[in-house]
């Protein structure tokens, strides 16, 4: 075992435009930072696995189920790339996947409200799997942390398909008048969702490290912005009633509605006419947005029970031999 | 080319000025991943017009019977060729045999997918 570099190291090496290729070059610091953000991502990547698959079961042919499939294996490729890059800062990979309590993974609240239809898994593509473009496309255009940036090359055109996957089919779903009112319907509440997926504003974020440091470039309302830009257009050229519109004036897109607010995950609605609420609460005894995050929803153990279930079986197995 | 490809692939020289046109028309379709059209892939084998009853066959196969992308891809063929005045009527007819490989690719099908850092070309 080595010691980790000093922190001038680390500064000195970005200063230069180097990138960070592996735990020798790295400081207690940069470890604990890419810790964090590639957490994040694997944790993201598995979780939308069982979550994408819940809805993929409502696949209206067997070519539709075979591309959600395809996704979902692609999903799994891209959390066993950040799990591995893990590992190699020393992580020990099984125990991390297999053996964490539900409720320190690391994902978007977005995948604890369960998606059981093929309207929803199309507007997921679209909408989630765009949030997750445009961070994965932040990172690769930024990030100090070189394997990681090699490795997002195969990510970022398989996400590219996902998109596709989600805007064909709502094309094709709005078509029809019920298609239309049921994506309208999965609209109203995962847009807001997917409006809150890049996190805390930037004028909450105590510490930064994630830019300081190159993870990646873009701050959380940077990344907000650029989702919308294309996210609201598409919406728009659906016919669909979206709540955000670019504004002249601000020369930037703007919600209309209290942002962020209480969301009723039983019925899927969000409470806009009970006004803003904070997204940390001082007191902790009132309702905030990092509550509802921290304490997780209604699909977060069924999801990481499906993803450790077999692992534990097997061990259970070689036990009894 | 192997031999297998030029007898069940159709015939570049067989096809009609207007088969020829329809099919360099489908470059103008993406693959569902890469931004490499359909027709440098190599997954066009053959166009059948037929004139009078202002119809097309299109010949077509999938880099694998799992492609996640057989809806999508077919139905952009048939979305670009019924924009062509002289067509009514689009069918696909997917073909596995002979089986997609690298072969089926076109120079610039090639030299696409290394630029994508996909393959190494050899």
């Amino acid at each position: 075992m080595f010691d980790l570099r000093k922190e001038s190291f680390v500064e000195d090496r970005l200063k230069e435009g180097k990138y960070i290729e592996e735990l020798s070059m790295m400081s207690p610091k940069y470890l604990d930072g890419m810790k964090k953000i590639l957490t994040v991502s694997a944790d993201t990547e598995l979780v939308s696995a069982p979550a994408y698959y819940l809805a993929a079961k409502d696949a209206p042919t067997t070519n539709a189920f075979i591309s959600a499939m395809g996704i979902i294996q692609d999903e799994l490729g891209h959390a066993h790339i950040a799990y591995r890059l893990m590992e190699d800062l020393g992580i020990n990979k099984e125990e991390f996947i297999y053996d964490r309590d539900p409720k320190s993974f690391r994902y978007p609240y977005a995948f604890d409200v369960p998606l059981v239809t093929w309207t929803e898994l199309a507007v997921a593509n679209a909408f989630y799997d765009r949030a997750g473009f445009v961070l994965l496309d932040d990172v690769f255009e930024n990030t100090t942390f070189g394997p990681w940036k090699r490795a997002l090359v195969k990510v970022g055109k398989e996400e590219g398909f996902h998109l596709r996957h989600g805007e064909t089919w709502m094309k094709k779903l709005v078509k029809d008048s019920d298609g239309k009112e049921r994506l309208q319907k999965a609209l109203d509440w995962m847009f807001p969702l997917t409006v809150e997926w890049f996190g805390l504003p930037d004028d909450l974020k105590t510490q930064n490290i994630q830019l300081e440091y190159g993870f990646k470039g873009q701050s959380n309302d940077q990344l907000r912005q650029t989702w919308m830009s294309t996210a609201v257009p598409l919406a728009e050229s659906l016919g669909l009633d979206v709540p955000a519109h670019y504004s002249e004036t601000e020369k930037k897109y703007v919600l209309e509605y209290p942002f962020p607010c209480k969301f009723d995950a039983s019925e899927k609605k969000w409470l806009f006419e009970e006004g803003e609420i904070p997204w940390i609460d001082p007191n902790s005894d009132g309702y905030s947005v990092m509550k509802r995050w921290k304490n997780r929803g209604e699909m977060n153990d069924e999801f990481v029970d499906i993803l450790q279930k077999g692992h534990k079986q097997v061990c259970q197995m070689l036990e009894r031999k | 080319m192997s031999d297998v490809r030029k007898k069940v692939i159709q015939d570049p020289r067989s096809r009609t000025k207007r088969e020829e046109e329809i099919f360099q028309t489908l470059h103008d379709v993406q693959d569902a991943e890469f931004d490499i059209d359909i027709v440098d892939m190599g997954l066009i084998y053959g166009v059948h017009f037929d004139e009078r009853e202002q119809s097309v066959i299109v010949d077509m196969t999938f880099t694998s019977m799992a492609c996640p992308a057989i809806d999508f891809m077919s139905e952009d063929v048939i979305e670009r060729l019924n924009l062509e005045k002289d067509i009514k009527n689009v069918s696909i007819n997917v073909v596995w045999d002979p089986p997609w490989n690298q072969e089926m690719l076109s120079e610039d099908g090639v030299e696409g997918l290394n630029d994508w850092g996909v393959i190494k070309w050899v």
